[in-house]
């Protein structure tokens, strides 16, 4: 039952990209060829890289808002490593390192202290953000310029092909691939769903709540700092401020996704087709020639709109109960008139 | 001492701003002025608005993320009225109107529609601010009467106009969430929200009107910051969200509901300012700003975490202290089981 009901909501979501698609198609016709609809992902599947993993937390009944900040600190981070001089491929295995890190810092904080992870990453939100402008100031890096003058087999990256796809979305599907296999068919995926159902029955049934904790939190910075290479290796140079406009759009669209924010419910193929969803939106929007900023409060309307229509479907049965109570009282008052 | 901080938050919060005015006072003698405690103040004035309504949500057990984009709208309201030539007193009413519907609708999504509250702000958080963007075109509003900008820079006993007002609306609000049947009921709905409906509070409509109250503030920070820069800048707001929450965190407001008061939250967010402009004082480059306001917040949160395990556990081991005195005879941990049932006794001290 339950499987149907996820699986019909990623059917609609589905629908409703191909809808979109065909939408913003027949007012602009360029939108509608595969190359721009294959090419304009490498702009934001940034937001699918993350969101992938942010599932795994939110399943398991967490929160990690410091995502952004970790993509600032990995992309900075990259930049000061390689004009340290070290190898390319060094830089980018310590600063995915770094990302995981981030993570395990997370979920270390969260565990020890017991505190709302909201709360938690609130303030690792600041510390990673932080470091990131520390990182950069110290460098010398100014604000909006950021470190530049990497080697084309480094900015080649983002731009190239494999099977055909740009780079970004091969490691987009393979991240689907990887984190369906352990959410929904390994035993860390089970354990996370049920200590999103009930940590408290999780801890007494003997699960191992911190080291899979640790590992969920840990897989997000990962794919933080794989975003932060991406992305510093698609504009060709580092800056701080780079991840925090992809923090909303991923919690969209894993709330879109249907996981529930609770925890105990999601899926990575929801989440997946969500990303694709806010992220043609977006790109949609700005080949219509909606300027950026109002595309902003169009996603914001689509998630209102999307969980609005969710919950009534959800509570149905109390809706129709309160709407024949008042049904019912109405005729009551008519007849003792 | 652990026992007086968990209970008297708000003077613990008092005293590490005090230590950190001598502190630094120590360091640089000409920081030593009331005047730097009222220039705090008056670059606090925003977020200390802020504050004050991200704390009402809370203790409701709820969270709005959308604020800042409140702000914005709120604050091109006012100019946007101004400059239409409206008068003063009228433009600030259109802007609080503004900031009360925007909570209004945050409250009606969260308390009817029945969705997660950081969900329906995180949607009307894009939302307002592409409103605002909407509404602006993206530009800037600026050439504002003086009318505005008199109100923050007229002082009297060396704080503005607005300051004053803020200090009567935490006043006001301390008062109200202390001393009233009304103000009481949002701590009823946070602790308890079962318990609170049965003892007949009407526990919607007091989500909606905290939210609403929050959208209030939002807007009167809104006037507070057009009134203090003189201009309207597109990114209004931004990011303000998260620091508001983080000085509701930092003056003991919980995330969990029931628990905190106003006058915490505005200590906290004065905190937060202060740690900014000693920062500027001490001569170090604003990147230092985020990182250390973060490691602020952390500290403050893993030893209150810390301090509520140990109390739980001390409280536990209170209650089964009758069947581990049978234990603690045969176990070698003799030492430990007792220090465990002394700090039981202060834990029930602290309750």
């Amino acid at each position: 039952m339950k499987l149907r009901q996820l699986a019909n909501w990623e059917g609609a979501l589905a629908g409703l990209i191909v809808v979109e698609i065909l939408i913003f198609g027949a007012i602009n016709p360029s939108m509608l060829s595969l190359n721009v609809l294959l090419y304009s992902t490498s702009d934001f599947i940034y937001i699918g890289i993350v969101a992938l993993p942010l599932t795994l937390v939110i399943v398991s009944g967490g929160m990690d808002i410091s995502l952004g900040s970790t993509i600032g600190l990995s992309a900075i981070a990259m930049g000061v490593l390689f004009k340290l001089g070290l190898p390319i491929e060094l830089c980018m295995f310590l600063t995915i390192c770094i990302g995981a890190l981030c993570g395990l810092i997370n979920a270390l904080l969260i565990i020890y202290t017991g505190v709302n992870p909201l709360v938690i990453t609130l303030g690792t939100m600041y510390l990673y953000g932080g470091s990131a402008l520390l990182l950069s100031g110290m460098s010398g890096a100014t604000g909006y310029e950021g470190i530049g003058g990497f080697p084309n087999s480094f900015t080649d990256i983002a731009n190239g092909m494999v099977f055909g796809l740009p780079f970004p979305l091969f490691l987009f599907i393979v991240a689907i691939g990887l984190l369906a296999m352990i959410l929904h068919r390994s035993a860390i995926g089970r354990n996370l769903f049920l200590i999103g159902q009930n940590d408290r029955v999780a801890k007494y049934s003997g699960i191992p709540i911190t080291s899979t904790l640790c590992f969920a939190y840990s897989m997000v910075g990962i794919c933080a700092a794989i975003s932060g290479i991406l992305l510093v290796s698609y504009f060709g140079s580092a800056r701080s401020d780079l991840g925090i406009s992809f923090l909303m759009p991923a919690i969209t669209a894993v709330v879109l996704g249907g996981a529930n924010i609770y925890g105990g419910a999601g899926s990575i193929f929801g989440t997946a087709l969500a990303a694709l969803l806010v992220g043609y939106m977006q790109q949609g929007l700005q080949m219509v020639g909606v300027p950026n900023q109002i595309s902003s409060a169009l996603s914001g309307g689509l998630l209102i709109i999307v969980v609005v229509a969710r919950s009534i479907v959800s509570h149905r049965d109390v809706l129709l109960d309160k709407w024949s109570r008042i049904l019912s009282t109405y005729q009551l008052a008519k007849e003792t008139k | 001492m652990l026992s007086f901080i968990k209970n008297n938050r708000e003077s613990t919060v008092l005293i590490a701003i005090l230590i950190l005015f001598l502190f630094i006072s120590l360091a640089d003698s000409n920081y030593f002025h009331i005047q730097t405690l009222t220039m705090v103040f008056s670059s606090a004035q925003v977020l200390i608005l802020l504050a004050i309504g991200a704390s009402m949500v809370m203790l409701t057990r709820n969270i709005d993320v959308s604020v800042g984009s409140t702000m914005g709208l709120s604050a091109v309201a006012v100019a946007t009225a101004l400059n239409a030539g409206f008068p003063l007193p009228i433009a600030v009413l259109i802007a609080l109107c503004v900031g009360a519907a925007c909570g209004f609708l945050n409250g009606v999504l969260v308390a009817i529609g029945k969705i997660p509250a950081i969900v329906a702000t995180l949607g009307t958080l894009g939302l307002f601010r592409g409103l605002m963007l909407l509404w602006t075109g993206g530009k800037w509003i600026e050439g504002l009467p003086n009318s505005i900008k008199n109100l923050s820079s007229s002082d009297f006993l060396g704080i503005s106009y607005f300051g004053w007002i803020i200090v009567l609306i935490t006043a006001g609000f301390a008062f109200m969430l202390t001393k009233t049947h009304f103000g009481r009921n949002f701590y009823a709905v946070g602790d308890n929200l079962q318990g609170a409906r049965q003892l007949g509070v009407k526990v919607d409509m007091t989500r909606i009107i905290a939210f609403t109250l929050n959208g209030t503030m939002a807007a009167m920070a809104g006037i507070v910051f057009t009134s203090q820069i003189g201009f309207v800048p597109n990114t209004t707001g931004n990011g303000l969200e998260m620091k508001a929450i983080a000085a509701c965190v930092l003056g003991g407001v919980s995330l969990l509901g029931g628990v905190g008061t106003v006058i915490g939250a505005v200590l906290g967010a004065f905190f937060l300012t202060q740690i900014d402009s000693v920062l500027v004082l001490m001569r170090l480059p604003a990147w230092w700003n985020d990182f250390i306001a973060g490691l602020v917040l952390l500290s403050v949160l893993v030893f209150d975490g810390r301090l509520r395990i140990s109390i739980e556990k001390a409280i536990k081991a209170q209650r089964y202290a009758r069947f581990r005195a049978d234990a603690t005879n045969e176990n070698d941990d003799k030492p430990e089981s007792s220090s465990s049932i002394s700090t039981g006794a202060k834990g029930r001290e602290l309750l």
